[in-house]
């Protein structure tokens, strides 16, 4: 990302558009964190787990490629005042967490 | 820079896309720094989540030697089910609160809050359970 203008180019002294940029790629380790401890379950479970992995790496790397996006689309919004709720990002993002929460139930109580 | 100058009358705004007209109908778009901060809450909730989740996984994976199979199982069931709820819980906040914000009104109260409070009390009851029990 190009920091060359001092507050972005849109200007806003609040830093929104980076806090928010930075907020999803903590959600992004926090994601390649889960996935990996994911894979300390490979010995007990099995390979299935590499679903598990998979649906969390993915979400990872969904969000990782979509960040310059993200980040200009927001930069955008705030420089005309006029912002779309990113609501797509925020269900899949839930959906994600949710699905894996349910999975690993699964495989708990099946193991 | 072709919408600059979109008018933001009520009327009829431009197409928001059938998700958000769906999920998020009626009044007009808030604050874009308001619209972010929702977001970033979100984003904090999900990372809580997701850190139960990680917690879960961890003592279904690690303490095999520690705790007895039911408890072990138990906890990590109670974990991932929380960071379950939590995921989902957190984003219906989200749609909640942006709601609210569309139509001016006073934000919601977040529900999720007691549900963290009330199960990490269970799952700490659980634990102490088992060391004053063993």
């Amino acid at each position: 990302m190009d920091s060359s203008h001092s507050a972005g180019s849109h200007g806003d002294p609040g830093l929104q558009p980076e806090r928010t940029t930075l907020a999803w790629g903590r959600t992004v380790l926090a994601l390649v964190t889960v996935s990996a401890i994911f894979l300390r379950w490979l010995p007990r479970h099995g390979l299935p787990i590499l679903l598990l992995f998979a649906v969390s790496a993915a979400a990872a790397l969904a969000i990782y490629v979509t960040q310059r996006r993200r980040y200009s689309t927001r930069s955008r919004g705030l420089s005309r005042e006029k912002l779309d709720a990113d609501i797509t990002a925020v269900l899949w993002t839930a959906f994600a967490g949710f699905a894996l929460g349910g999975l690993g139930i699964a495989v708990v109580l099946a193991g | 820079m072709t919408n600059s100058d979109q008018p933001a009358n009520a009327g009829t705004p431009p197409s928001r896309g059938k998700i958000a007209e769906r999920l998020l109908p009626g009044g007009e778009e808030p604050d874009p720094r308001f619209t972010l901060a929702n977001e970033r809450t979100f984003l904090a909730w999900i990372r809580t989540s997701l850190a139960l989740l990680a917690g879960g996984i961890a003592i279904e994976a690690f303490t095999s030697d520690l705790f007895l199979e039911p408890v072990r199982k138990g906890l990590a069931v109670v974990l991932l089910l929380l960071g379950m709820l939590l995921s989902a819980g957190s984003a219906v906040r989200w749609l909640r609160v942006e709601r609210s914000m569309r139509n001016k009104a006073p934000l919601p109260l977040p529900l999720i809050v007691p549900l963290l409070a009330g199960a990490g009390a269970v799952a700490a009851a659980v634990v102490l359970i088992f060391i004053l029990w063993r």
